[in-house]
């Protein structure tokens, strides 16, 4: 048997960890670095915790954040339509191939052009409008997306119609690898449909669900930017501004790059203080199965 | 068959490959531009001289806005290469990267050598940075001059723009509509109370008098330029506003935003103002479904077009403010600089110089019907009269630069943008507005006192 030395095993690794490490790390202490800085071009004086009190001082940015908190709300709808409709699925009904295609079709288009086309169809005088007006429902027409009270709830119903489909096919993708003869022994005990899906089928899903809640709340975090910025710029006033976009203006509009890495790293610490015992629930959860 | 490399040699090959990529990637390179200085690349004076053979890089943008423009540089950058030997590489940029990919690219010493800028603080700022040279010495005097730069591209005596095509900034108004609502086309409103009578004869004659679309801002931009113009006398009072050495409080200086409320409380602007673009809201005007709107020059002859050339007619903003800057035509122009990294200054001033012959800046105009920066272009060839009244009374005339060019882009996002949406959905007053305004100022200051120093030095030389 060939033998190794002690620290063979450690330098064949440490190309990759370095890869790795040059890759994820130092973008991560680059910003924490310039966050502590007034960067004017590729540097900038040392200011200490100046961006950060600028930042967390902000009225604009509390309202980027409640923003966030609000876009929250659409995690637990994304969940109950996403498995609602895996179950449905599951079910087998006729064509269901073909609803399960249309269902996902949403989620494979590229956001801009989702944001694009719903904003136009979301406008005072778009389409949707239109439509209500003509089958005498003119009441109902509202400015969708050019009103403060409605264009947040409008942005959050079209995140929602995007990415159902995600959450469907992961459910449905972990319902067709279960073992069948578990439902098929509950249906032989008599339990009815509703008490298959609530007792047998769903906590079996419960893994899949745990790791979609935890991507549902980043996305609602940090990957909301494109659709704010294509509907609305995080307007009318700042009524859909979001944390990205705060970000995104003193990086790129503001010529503040101190500043939007103060943000960043509030971002970065806030996704990782929400997915951590998200996570460790899950790890927990998978122990107590285990034991 | 044969024979693959062991997973031993692979690793070590890899290992190999990646030291040498690390010692590359740690030997030391060029430095980026120190912030807030001036160049330490040899000036063009110093640069050894450049007979043929030179390769210019150039970013530009105004395809968007001046569709044609395109071919018209091909062919410019073809006659250049031909009469010397140099090349020119143009690439077209995106809207939303113009001044960010080249402070980026500065940063990090990769600047093209010429570039196009928009005029006033989106290119200062870059200036401040030590990113752009100023053109004083490569370009003549009478040719800087005569390029129409605007004082909105001088700083410290220096002059760091040329001047490319001519941006007028104006009203247009629908003289079919006013006929049909009993006004006088031919003599616009020149006054705020003129126009309240205006727009309430066309409202009562079923059209929408003001037509535009502030979802993405700029519309409320150009808004700003004209109004906020009003009650100032100068454009360094507009850079006291904005760096808080006056008080955007005072009723004055919200009064543009009280106008634009009265505006929209007596229901002359369409109701889908907030959730509607810049250039869907100009649409309507184009599309004969408003009466009047907010333009830029090189949209005018598509207006024209739209509507027939002899339906649509000019005005400046109809004054309301006592301010020497009140009622005077808006004048602002496009333009090109050049890299302070460059290595070639002298041959990219010499392109820039290629752009202002009189040849080329006929053909601007014969090719693709936008008006030239240069004053000194003989301007009688213009046959339609429209194009001829905005080029003697715009670009030739007593007119003032474009404020809206001095706003800190905080103000931009921050002030400008949500004031004029939040005005639409009712949300602020006028003096609300003003007040909103001061703080996002007081802010901005906070934030930027480095660029506020420079903004005051700046505003105290651009007192008209």
């Amino acid at each position: 048997m060939l033998r190794t030395g002690r620290f063979t095993a450690y330098v064949y690794l440490t190309p990759a960890v370095l890869l790795l490490a040059f890759t994820f790390g130092y973008p991560l202490i680059a910003i924490f670095d310039f966050s502590l800085r007034r960067i004017r071009g590729a540097s900038g004086p040392f200011i200490g915790l100046e961006n950060y009190r600028q930042v967390l001082g902000d009225s604009v940015f509390h309202q980027a954040v409640l923003h966030n908190a609000q876009l929250l709300l659409a995690a637990p709808i994304l969940l109950a339509i996403g498995l609602l409709l895996a179950i449905l699925l599951y079910e087998r009904p006729r064509w269901w191939p073909l609803y399960r295609t249309v269902l996902f079709v949403p989620y494979i288009l590229a956001v801009p052009l989702v944001g694009i086309v719903l904003s136009n169809m979301l406008q005072r005088n778009g389409i949707v409008n239109e439509l209500l007006r003509a089958v005498g429902l003119g009441g109902l027409a509202l400015d969708w997306i050019g009103s403060a009270g409605l264009a947040l709830w409008s942005v959050m119903g079209v995140i929602i119609w995007r990415e159902m489909g995600f959450g469907m096919m992961l459910f449905l993708a972990r319902l067709q690898s279960l073992n069948e003869e578990v439902i098929e022994a509950a249906r032989i005990d008599g339990a009815n449909w509703w008490q298959r899906t609530i007792f047998v089928t769903i906590p079996q899903l419960r893994g899949v669900i745990e790791f979609y809640v935890v991507i549902s709340v980043i996305t609602m975090l940090a990957w909301v930017f494109s659709y704010v910025y294509v509907m609305t710029r995080g307007g009318p006033g700042n009524a859909t501004l979001v944390i990205e976009m705060y970000l995104y203006n003193f990086g790129f509009r503001n010529s503040l790059p101190g500043i939007a890495s103060a943000v960043a790293v509030l971002l970065f610490l806030l996704t990782l203080g929400l997915t951590i015992p998200l996570f460790r629930l899950r790890a927990q959860a998978a122990e107590e199965d285990r034991a | 068959m044969t024979q693959l490399p062991s997973r031993r040699d692979f690793l070590k090959l890899a290992g190999g490959s990646f030291s040498l990529v690390a010692l590359a990637a740690c030997a030391p390179a060029a430095p980026a531009q120190p912030a807030g200085q001036q160049t330490t690349t040899p000036s063009a004076s110093e640069a050894p001289p450049a007979s043929t053979g030179v390769e210019l890089k150039m970013s530009w943008w105004g395809e968007q806005e001046a569709p044609g423009l395109e071919n018209w540089l091909k062919e410019s950058i073809a006659l250049f290469e031909k009469q010397t030997g140099h090349t020119v590489t143009p690439t077209l940029q995106d809207t939303s990267v113009v001044i960010s990919e080249f402070q980026t690219s500065s940063a990090a010493n990769s600047a093209p050598d010429i570039q196009y800028f928009w005029n006033g603080i989106y290119h200062m700022e870059s200036v401040w940075l030590g990113y752009v040279e100023p053109l004083n010495g490569l370009i003549p005097d009478d040719v800087l001059k005569a390029s129409n730069a605007t004082v909105l591209s001088v700083f410290g005596g220096k002059q760091y723009r040329l001047g490319w095509y001519a941006v007028p900034m104006m009203w247009v108004y629908n003289k079919e509509m006013f006929d049909k609502a009993g006004l006088n086309a031919d003599q616009p409103p020149r006054t705020w109370d003129d126009l309240m009578s205006a727009c309430d004869k066309l409202k009562a004659s079923g059209v929408i008098p003001v037509v535009g679309g502030l979802k993405d801002g700029p519309w409320g931009e150009w808004y700003i330029g004209h109004s906020l113009a009003q009650n100032l006398d100068s454009p360094g009072d507009a850079i006291d506003l904005f760096v808080g050495t006056r008080d955007w409080r005072d009723p004055q200086h919200w009064e543009p935003w009280a106008k634009l409320e009265t505006l929209w409380k007596a229901g002359y602007m369409n109701d889908d103002m907030n959730s509607i673009d810049l250039y869907p809201g100009i649409d309507l005007f184009g599309a004969g479904k408003g009466a009047i709107t907010q333009i830029v020059g090189p949209l005018v002859p598509k207006m024209q077009s739209l509507l027939g050339a002899e339906k649509v007619g000019a005005m400046v903003m109809p004054a309301f403010g006592a301010g020497k800057m009140s009622g005077k035509p808006i004048a602002d122009t496009q333009g090109l600089g050049i890299s302070s990294q460059s290595q070639h200054k002298q041959v990219a001033a010499q392109f820039l110089l290629f752009l202002q012959q009189p040849e080329r800046v006929n053909a601007l105009w014969e090719q693709v019907k936008q008006l030239p920066a240069n004053t000194s272009w003989d301007g009688s060839v213009i046959s339609d009269p429209l194009l001829r009244q905005i080029w003697q009374e715009w670009m030739q005339g007593d007119s003032v630069p474009y404020i809206s060019n001095l706003m800190p882009t905080l103000f931009w996002t921050d002030a400008m943008f949500v004031n004029s949406q939040k005005i639409i959905a009712g949300e602020y007053t006028g003096e609300q507005a003003g007040q909103n305004a001061y703080d996002v100022t007081q802010k901005w200051v906070a934030q930027n006192p480095d660029m506020a120093d420079k903004y005051k030095q700046w505003a105290s030389e651009m007192k008209l």
